[in-house]
């Protein structure tokens, strides 16, 4: 099974991947509009509100947890564990 | 080109059997884990439980954090692909929380031990906790707001229906002791604390 590259949740059926496209490697989530994959920036940006949002964090907090966890993906490994 | 195909050949089983090991000394550090505590077991427990060297973990994993972190995530992992299974797109707020529970229950003494010890983990590991739980508001979250727009639960701020329910779960994992000193917190009370819940949401 399919895991997205930007935040690592199992795609399973089409309507999980980004526009329906079993051949992408990112989900619904972390696509644009027009199907493009988020940047880094939009990304980091979206996963903190979201967490702060649903588990209620500080929002450096909240920040830092999704900055580590977006760490460990392999969309932003390289540029996050360098910086 | 035989010769070749044979060099790969043993390349290949070279790799599973270095997976296989990997695989054995998470599963072992894992039920250690579990058993003994995250912060109290030391890499050469691991070591002897897993039947091989001391260096050997060392050549899996750089630091004995790396291997604490390759457990959290293994379990991360699982539970999050468990939640994923039970609790598909459209799942109600009642089967989000039955598969949580679920997912739960089949590492129950290490996330016990996880939640315990959370505060006096490394940083990362740490955060690697907040993202378990950020699979499990996803799910959680999603259904409840489909049942707040229906008027079938309370209408009220996501995080405190997330945090009111991981909070009444953690309270009784901490206190296992107190609450199932022979057995399964979650077997014991999982489906009471899921009723209780779900009352105290109930328009």
């Amino acid at each position: 099974m399919k895991k997205c590259i930007a935040c690592g949740m199992p795609m399973r059926e089409p309507s999980e991947f980004a526009l329906g496209d079993t051949s992408k490697d990112y989900c619904v989530h972390c696509a644009r509009p027009d199907g493009t994959m988020q940047s880094l920036e939009e990304k980091l940006k979206s996963m903190t509100a979201f967490i702060v949002r649903t588990q209620g964090l500080d929002g450096q907090a909240a920040e830092s947890a999704a900055r580590s966890q977006m760490a460990r993906l392999p969309a932003w490994q390289g540029q996050l564990r360098e910086g | 080109m035989k010769i070749k195909g044979s060099g790969e050949k043993v390349k290949s089983q070279r790799q599973q059997q270095k997976e296989r090991t990997r695989q054995r000394l998470i599963d072992t550090a894992l039920s250690l884990y579990a058993r003994e505590g995250l912060l109290a077991t030391r890499t050469a427990d691991v070591a002897r439980e897993a039947g091989v060297s001391h260096g050997t973990i060392f050549a899996h994993f750089a630091t004995q954090e790396a291997l604490l972190n390759a457990v959290i995530e293994t379990f991360g992992t699982t539970t999050a692909g468990r939640l994923h299974e039970l609790a598909s797109q459209g799942s109600s707020l009642r089967e989000v929380l039955q598969a949580h529970l679920a997912g739960l229950r089949e590492g129950e003494s290490f996330y016990s031990r996880l939640v315990r010890e959370s505060r006096m983990l490394p940083n990362e590991s740490r955060q690697m906790l907040v993202a378990i739980q950020s699979v499990v508001s996803h799910h959680l979250c999603a259904a409840a707001e489909r049942e707040m727009k229906e008027g079938m639960i309370r209408p009220q701020p996501l995080h405190l229906l997330f945090n009111t329910w991981i909070g009444l779960l953690h309270y009784y994992l901490a206190n296992d002791d107190l609450f199932a000193p022979e057995g399964s917190v979650l077997e014991r009370y999982g489906e009471e604390l899921l009723e209780h819940y779900l009352s105290l949401l109930a328009p």
